[in-house]
């Protein structure tokens, strides 16, 4: 759609990034190479267009029901640990599809996070827990938004497939502004009045929109930008959204894809998440919420895992036989982990001293397991990880080199991962 | 110019305007107080006042909750009186469509998308009407009288949070939290199983105490109408932190203040009237801890609820609270303008928590007509604390609704329209309450999401786009905008007319040749081209905002 007048927010993007590789480039001057190496490697992201899908479980999925089992222990529960498709390696018997595509994983066994509850652990987790600067950061969502942009796809860089209701989630964002938050689906239904009406001609629409940008620039010049870039940036989605329709056409997908991600909330929806990932979203968040299982964890993660494990374990062996797990990181986590005590109503409550999550994709080790938690598993028994040390890994694993890329609040330089926290040299490919 | 409550001029009066000398100074009005203050702490010049055109739209759509009409401001333009400001603020404030405003937005704030109820709407609208004192109005939301028709929709307040969402419990720390924060402008939700973990002023008992006057409260399910009973509160909350295991309790006890006893009374003594079991009508409670909160809350003493209202009013009218985020009042949050919060504070006690008079006062300063447009010679725009540079602010779903309906020139046809007494096959036009059920769906926010700042959706943007009663208004039909406007020979009188009605202004010359220009290049489509000058001018953001 021809829209000349505006500048897409993306093509500012393309700039800054440019510009932050050209400020990078500069400290990098002495040894002669700065100016051509870093436009290199900006080019580089571009070209390999680096994608992100992050299996969000709300609520806290239990380490000891899923990636790291402790059979036959005093807080270990009914369920028997399972070998896996990497020597060695055991998983709990409720990821038996996950337990075969082990060698594409890295599992993680020593995290340790700050916050055991969901209305702080949620942001905290999903911000990467950055050291307090009074401003507030972007879930990790906005940040790759924000850092790697949208590519060429012309699709919105942040798109969430969630239970409930749908919209832009602009809070994401944080202090990157409103542009930067989720486009979220809600059930995975595309959005209502998609479709052009059939009184408006294409001429038309066109016309209309165009007439609109130039209108909304013509108000911004004397005033802040802001509001008007964000209010250009929701009709740019909006058309994009809908020339791009056959996205949400669910009617195609074959009865065998079907029984493979499984006819369930989360199966639904990781497919759509494959479909938008194919299409080249730049970073797809899968939603699934109901895992605080305080009473009855054990009948919860039976009715609860399987599901998880087959949407999981197709979505990896499809990017797998794409070639896609080069470029795109996957991974699968929730705001914490459960107590290995079991409470009075046979529940486990939260517990963020010792916990797991697993990854994939871009530029990480597989089949690979790091840290561990002692015989019990109440606590970490070595080096222990923050989310910190997450956020640095997974910018690296993107290209990102997390200790010198810097974001630009209003000419205040933000670190863009916790300064005290480092890479996780183990996971990185 | 004054309010309801000041006439008669009678000897009560006379005492109470002694008693406003006493914090006002004789020769000041307090909208040139708050001008001083403002400048004072500006930190560089403040902008001249706006435009005309600037300022009527700005003022219409806060106190009548829509733009003005192509006529009014004609008329406001050709008017060289020096008060014609000040004067039409009055007959704002005096018209019809004031309290309906009001009720649109305390309901936005209050009620935060949860829903709407019919007696609710006829409380808010009864209480503006009257201009009835916020003290008065929150102890009605406080403390429900269900034997009063006209206010016992205040209990909405209560029974839509009480409600049940989903397979949620009855959501009492939510409840609590909302009291704390719109009537106290505190957030003490975090409170609730710990102290604060980074407010040191909002400790663990702050929660547990405002917790204590709400968590017997119940929806009463005998009455048709929205209404609350108590069940007897038998003894002081107990809590613990989850930090250091110390068992606690507390009585009824507002924030930051002292609790009160919980009186004992033997098994089946705490009623003044018993339940009546077969009618599952509720008794008379001796001891009633809404009935305190509701004394105890709305008081002049109470500097967390003078501070909150005025602040909010003060965001309403200048987009930025001077204590922001609004409900995070405490001393490690202080205000921008300290002695300005402290002087609406008292000034707004001082004359019977009067809405009215407030809001004329904060419109007729200069602060509140100033220009949104960046100073000359800056590129950067002032930091918003500042208030050298009017903010811009956003619209709600019913402000849009109704000033594209008058823009349109759709409003009197569809406020017209009445539901089909029968079930009929033909398809009929959706009413103005359908209408509005579409636009709150489309452009309001989520339930429990305040709506404070500009924040547009894609969701939106694909109804304003595609919707089919939306589109229909712009269709050439009976005096409708686009049918005047494509009646007219001369284009440029065409952009004048359509700039006048949707954005209520002159269009500049380029937007004027602009319009000529797309309207010629449409030749026979004359009426699809002004259909879509119009749409496009409806959807640009100088229409979305309030500046």
């Amino acid at each position: 759609m021809d829209n000349s007048q505006l500048c897409r927010p993306w093509e500012h993007q393309i700039t800054r990034r440019r510009l932050l590789g050209t400020a990078a480039g500069a400290a990098l001057g002495a040894t002669g190479l700065g100016g051509l190496l870093q436009p290199t490697v900006a080019e580089d992201l571009k070209k390999k267009q680096k994608q992100v899908l992050f299996i969000w479980i709300d609520g806290g999925m239990s380490q000891l029901e899923s990636w790291d089992p402790k059979p036959n222990t005093q807080f270990g529960g009914p369920f028997r640990a399972i070998p896996t498709s990497v020597p060695g390696m055991h998983v709990s018997e409720l990821l038996p599809r996950s337990a075969k595509i082990m060698h594409h994983l890295a599992v993680v066994r020593s995290l340790c996070t700050q916050d055991n509850s969901h209305s702080a652990g949620v942001g905290r987790i999903q911000r990467g827990d950055p050291k307090n600067r009074g401003v507030v950061y972007p879930y990790f969502g906005s940040a790759i938004a924000n850092l790697i942009g949208p590519g060429d796809s012309g699709l919105p860089p942040y798109v969430w497939i969630k239970p409930g209701s749908g919209g832009f989630k602009h809070q994401d964002a944080g202090f990157l502004g409103p542009k930067y938050g989720a486009l979220a689906f809600g059930d995975g239904k595309p959005p209502e009045n998609l479709l052009r009406h059939e009184s408006i001609s294409e001429e038309d629409f066109a016309d209309r929109q165009r007439l609109r940008a130039a209108a909304s620039q013509r108000y911004a010049e004397h005033r802040r930008k802001k509001n008007t870039e964000a209010h250009s940036y929701v009709f740019d989605v909006a058309q994009t959204l809908m020339e791009r329709k056959e996205l949400f056409d669910t009617e195609n997908i074959s009865p065998r894809d079907r029984e493979r991600y499984g006819e369930h909330e989360i199966g639904r929806h990781m497919l759509l998440g494959r479909m938008m990932l194919e299409a080249g979203v730049t970073f797809v968040k899968v939603n699934s919420y109901g895992w605080d299982t305080h009473g009855d964890n054990f009948n919860g993660h039976a009715s609860l895992m399987p599901k998880f494990d087959r949407a999981f374990s197709a979505i990896v062996e499809d990017l797998a036989e794409r070639g896609m797990l080069d470029n795109v990181l996957v991974i699968a986590m929730s705001e914490f982990g459960r107590t290995p005590r079991i409470n009075g109503h046979v529940g486990r409550d939260h517990w963020p001293e010792a916990w797991s999550l697993a990854m994939t994709g871009c530029g990480i080790n597989r089949g690979i397991t790091v840290g561990a938690t002692n015989d019990k598993g109440t606590f970490v028994s070595t080096d222990e990880f923050d989310i910190g040390h997450m956020f640095h890994t997974w910018f690296r694993a993107l290209g990102i080199d997390s200790k010198k890329t810097e974001y630009d609040n209003s000419g205040q330089p933000l670190p863009i991962a916790h300064d005290d926290c480092h890479a996780i040299s183990e996971l990185l490919a | 110019m004054t309010s309801s409550r000041e006439k008669p001029f009678g000897f009560a009066a006379l005492i109470m305007a002694v008693a406003v000398c006493a914090v006002t100074r004789a020769d000041e009005s307090l909208h040139q107080r708050i001008d001083k203050l403002i400048e004072e702490k500006a930190d560089g010049l403040v902008n001249p006042l706006a435009t005309d055109a600037e300022f009527l739209r700005r003022v219409y759509l806060d106190l009548a909750g829509r733009i003005p009409k192509a006529d009014e401001a004609s008329q406001f333009f050709d008017d060289e009186a020096a008060d014609k400001r000040f004067v039409l603020i009055d007959k704002l404030l005096a018209g019809d469509e004031y309290p309906r405003r009001m009720r649109e937005l305390f309901h936005v704030m209050l009620l935060e998308r949860r829903g709407s109820q019919d007696e609710w709407t006829k409380f808010l609208q009864s209480s503006f009407e009257s201009n009835k004192a916020w003290d008065q109005m929150v102890g009605e939301m406080l403390n429900p009288n269900a034997a009063d028709e006209v206010t016992r929709g205040a209990a909405y307040f209560y029974t839509s949070r009480l409600e049940k969402y989903g397979q949620n419990p009855t959501d009492y720390p939510g409840l609590v939290r909302d009291v704390g924060r719109l009537f106290l402008g505190v957030d003490v939700q975090c409170a609730q199983c710990h102290d604060h973990l980074f407010i040191e002023d909002y400790k663990q008992v702050d929660y547990q105490g405002l917790f204590a006057f709400l968590g017997t409260a119940m929806i009463r399910r005998d009455v048709q109408f929205p209404a609350v009973s108590e069940k007897p509160l038998k003894k002081k909350v107990e809590f613990m932190s989850v930090f250091d295991m110390q068992q606690l309790d507390t009585g009824p006890r507002l924030p930051f203040s002292t609790a009160i006893e919980v009186p004992e009374f033997k098994a089946g003594e705490e009623y003044l009237t018993p339940p009546d079991k077969k009618t599952r009508a509720p008794g008379v409670l001796k001891f009633s801890p809404l009935k305190i909160l509701a004394e105890q809350l709305p008081r002049e003493e109470n500097d967390g609820f003078k501070n909150n209202i005025v602040n909010r009013l003060w965001w309403v009218t200048m987009g930025r609270g001077l204590v922001d985020p609004l409900d995070l009042h405490s001393s490690e949050n202080p205000p921008s303008h300290p002695e300005l919060l402290q002087l609406l504070a008292d000034e707004f006690a001082a004359h019977q928590f009067d809405i009215k008079w407030l809001l004329r006062e904060l419109a007729l300063s200069k602060t509140y007509q100033r220009s949104g447009l960046l100073p000359d010679g800056e590129s950067e725009q002032p930091a918003a604390m500042t208030f050298r540079v009017a903010l811009e602010r956003p619209l709600s779903a019913e402000q849009i609704l109704r000033s594209t309906l008058l823009a349109t020139g759709e409003l009197e046809r569809v406020v017209a329209r009445k539901k089909p007494a029968e079930e009929s096959e033909e398809p009929v036009d959706p009413t103005f309450d359908e209408i509005q059920e579409q636009f709150l769906s489309a452009l309001a926010n989520p339930p429990r999401e305040p709506e404070i700042e500009f924040s547009p959706t894609v969701k939106a943007s694909l109804f304003l786009s595609n919707d089919d009663v939306v589109l229909s208004w712009l269709q050439p039909r009976d005096g409708n905008l686009v049918d005047r406007l494509s009646k007219l020979d001369n284009a440029n009188a065409i952009a004048d007319e359509l700039y006048l009605t949707v954005l209520t202004r002159k269009p500049t010359a380029d937007e004027r040749s602009e319009a000529v220009n797309y309207i010629s290049s449409k030749g026979e489509r004359r009426a699809a081209a002004i259909g879509n000058l119009v749409w496009a001018l409806l959807t640009s953001t100088e229409f979305s905002v309030n500046h």
